[in-house]
């Protein structure tokens, strides 16, 4: 069941990228709400697909790949949707559905062949470790997105471009994206420190040592300073604008690279 | 049943014509128009790019004359026109269908001189409810309004006609709503003065702007604008700062070189701490140094980079009529329908009225040879009125149903020859002489009232 209730989550997220990237074009602000009202309906169908998944498997097999990467994006886009009633940012759609829609799918594709190992012990620190990694690597990638469009939105109004200057589109403002971008960062920081945190404790749980000089540690821990690193500049030297977009944007793919990209090398 | 409408707008008259044939109170000037017997309906639309009447008349020509009286005498006043004029030049007439999409045409903003501007919606609503509040606009001319709002709402809600600003003052909100969520914690700074700096300002007021500020050489005119726009006035010299506590900035100042140059904003950005500036400069020559838009968080537009934008978004409001007239003519089409309907609406009340009066004569004959009490009569009548109405319902269902049809006018014929309408020998015809006192379907019902956007 909660294959295919991932597979219809799946199929509303593309659905609702693709309405708002039709809405955008046109434009039509009512397709992009609807692109809005698909992705809701996604995300709601996406929470059932983990009862599903919770009833099936207990504990739920969420350290596994594919359960954690659906996990973000449907973390990803609950915090989004809980964000737009503060600020015009419909738009947004059009690019996270497709990538909610990657999660999703993916998770549809791999999870029927996962083989978790059975926790050793009690599975509080590494569900622990999976809910708050994967909720701070879903805040980093709604600020990178938030980035990704600022840039966009930019480019087009410092070019002047005919139509960018003036098209009546629902765009989100450069002001709401770079809010946004603020409060991922600043939500998603705390969290992807308690998830590193938890992950120390797990793996010291295991194997009796706090460290134990995995690839994915030590990314994740690199990873984790440029966070750092940013969010002082971010909110102890004020960077904004263009500079704090590209920073999210360049931020989200290392960490990307450090959580999934390097796992799958190995 | 004509329709009939004679106007003068912007593209036939001039504007110090023009406002000389304006009309502010149209219900007295409605009154002698209606009152006089050539018009049955009429409706009086005055805005500052038209004045039209579309008046419903029996008496096409009578009503041709009085409406060219009407503008010549009644609206133009005693003063001449200027040598060379004459009102025929000035005039254009379109009769029936033409008069009818003009109505629609000039509803849906297709007609006006900004293409897509939503004011003349509203202005001939009013000019509607004038009519109806004066009891000029009869069943016909409303149904013809009514029908020219649907359209009006399907072109604004289906086509892109007035989604795009072409102003340059709102291009200036449009880009600004583009940088900032609200405007409502936001300040502007004003420097120098101009009709479009005003224009912009007022837009941008209009959204909620927090506070203005004003800055100009001569403190004077500082204050007296700032008085104008509940700001504060200021000195050129306090710029460094005021830039830095403002959020937006419309210049527009008599200078040579530029007067904000990139290093005033790059002291600004620092104090504000990245924050962004929008600029808007409408000075010429520029008052702003071009190489400000290459600072990061500011976001330069010239006069022409607005003008641009304003005409770009002109040409797709006109390439946007091309549906939005298709639109238009479904309406008008749907409108047609109707008046076509109407007009087999007296052959049907006429064929009516016939077997209503045979009916009656032949019952009238045979109730003394029967011998009938009141409860037989009454049975009687009751069967031979079923008898009439069961015959009837077909051919009187054809009518109806074929009127906006091709054939519709084939049945209307065959009707009026096959039942000998037209014959005052036939057998009924002694009621014809009540049939015409009830007068044509179409003509004015005081009393019947429909307020714009009734369907």
């Amino acid at each position: 069941m909660f294959v295919e209730l991932h597979q219809v989550a799946a199929a509303l997220y593309l659905a609702a990228g693709l309405v708002a990237g039709v809405g955008l074009e046109l434009p039509a602000p009512r397709l992009v709400r609807g692109g809005v009202a698909l992705l809701a309906a996604g995300a709601l169908v996406h929470g059932l697909a983990f009862f599903a998944l919770h009833a099936a498997v207990s504990p739920p097999p969420l350290t596994d790949l594919p359960a954690a990467v659906s996990l973000t994006a449907w973390i990803a886009v609950v915090f989004f949707l809980t964000l737009l009633r503060r600020a015009r940012l419909a738009g947004l759609v059009v690019l996270l559905g497709p990538l909610a829609f990657v999660g999703a799918f993916y998770a549809a594709l791999r999870l029927p062949h996962s083989e978790h190992a059975p926790f050793v012990g009690s599975a509080s620190w590494p569900h622990a470790h999976v809910l708050l990694g994967s909720a701070g690597l879903a805040l980093f990638g709604l600020a990178g997105l938030a980035g990704l469009f600022f840039l966009m939105v930019n480019r087009s109004l410092k070019r002047k471009h005919r139509a960018g200057a003036s098209r009546a589109l629902p765009l989100p403002s450069l002001e709401a994206l770079d809010r946004v971008n603020a409060v991922a960062f600043a939500a998603g920081f705390p969290l992807l420190t308690l998830g590193l945190v938890t992950g120390f404790l797990w793996v010291e749980h295991q194997s009796g040592r706090l460290w134990t000089g995995t690839a994915h540690e030590t990314w994740t821990a690199v990873a984790w300073a440029i966070y750092a690193a940013l969010a002082v500049l971010r909110f102890a030297r004020h960077q904004r604008g263009r500079e704090a977009a590209v920073a999210s944007l360049a931020g989200f793919a290392f960490l990307l690279f450090a959580v999934v990209g390097v796992g799958l090398l190995a | 049943m004509r329709v009939l409408l004679v106007g003068m707008n912007h593209r036939t008259a001039p504007v110090e014509l023009r406002e000389r044939f304006a009309v502010s109170d149209p219900a007295p000037l409605l009154g002698k128009l209606v009152g006089a017997g050539e018009i049955d309906e009429a409706v009086l639309l005055s805005t500052c790019n038209r004045v039209e009447v579309v008046a419903l008349t029996r008496r096409l020509e009578a009503a041709r004359l009085r409406l060219h009286g009407f503008f010549a005498r009644e609206l133009a006043g005693d003063a001449p026109l200027p040598p060379g004029r004459r009102l025929g030049d000035l005039l254009y007439e379109h009769l029936d269908g033409e008069a009818m999409r003009h109505v629609f045409r000039v509803a849906s903003s297709i007609d006006s001189m900004v293409v897509g501007e939503p004011q003349i919606l509203r202005q001939v609503k009013d000019a509607y409810r004038a009519a109806l509040e004066c009891e000029a606009c009869g069943v016909v001319l409303s149904r013809l309004f009514q029908c020219a709002f649907a359209a009006a709402k399907r072109v604004r809600s289906e086509t892109r006609i007035a989604e795009r600003p072409v102003s340059v003052a709102r291009v200036a909100v449009d880009l600004a709503e583009r940088i900032f969520e609200s405007f409502a914690d936001k300040a502007a700074l004003l420097v120098g003065a101009g009709e479009m700096i005003e224009a912009a300002l007022e837009a941008l007021r209009g959204e909620g702007l927090a506070a203005v500020r004003v800055a100009n050489r001569t403190e004077a005119h500082a204050r007296e604008l700032a008085a104008r726009f509940d700001a504060s006035a200021h000195g050129l010299a306090e710029l460094p700062e005021l830039l830095a506590r403002s959020d937006m900035v419309l210049s527009c100042i008599g200078g040579d070189a530029p007067l904000l140059g990139a290093d005033a904003f790059r002291e600004a950005l620092r104090e504000r701490r990245g924050r962004p500036i929008f600029v808007i400069d409408l000075g010429v020559p520029r008052n702003v140094d071009p190489a400000v838009n290459d600072l990061d968080d500011v976001y330069l537009y010239d006069l022409d980079d607005l003008a641009d934008a304003a005409a770009a978004n002109a040409d797709e409001r006109r390439r946007e009529t091309v549906r939005a007239e298709a639109i238009v003519l479904e309406e008008q089409q749907r409108f047609d329908g109707w008046m076509s309907a109407l007009e087999a609406v007296p052959t049907i009340r006429h064929l009516r009225a016939r077997a209503e009066a045979v009916r009656r004569r032949e019952l009238e004959r045979a109730v003394p040879r029967l011998g009938l009490d009141e409860g037989q009569r009454q049975g009687v009548e009751a069967l031979t009125r079923a008898i009439v109405n069961k015959l009837l319902h077909a051919p009187l269902s054809r009518l109806r149903e074929g009127a906006d049809r091709e054939e519709g006018l084939a049945h209307l014929e065959a009707a009026r020859a096959l039942f000998a309408l037209d014959d005052p020998a036939a057998p009924g015809a002694e009621a014809d002489a009540e049939h015409q006192a009830q007068g044509e379907p179409g003509s004015r019902e005081p009393g019947r009232r429909e307020e714009p956007g009734e369907e």
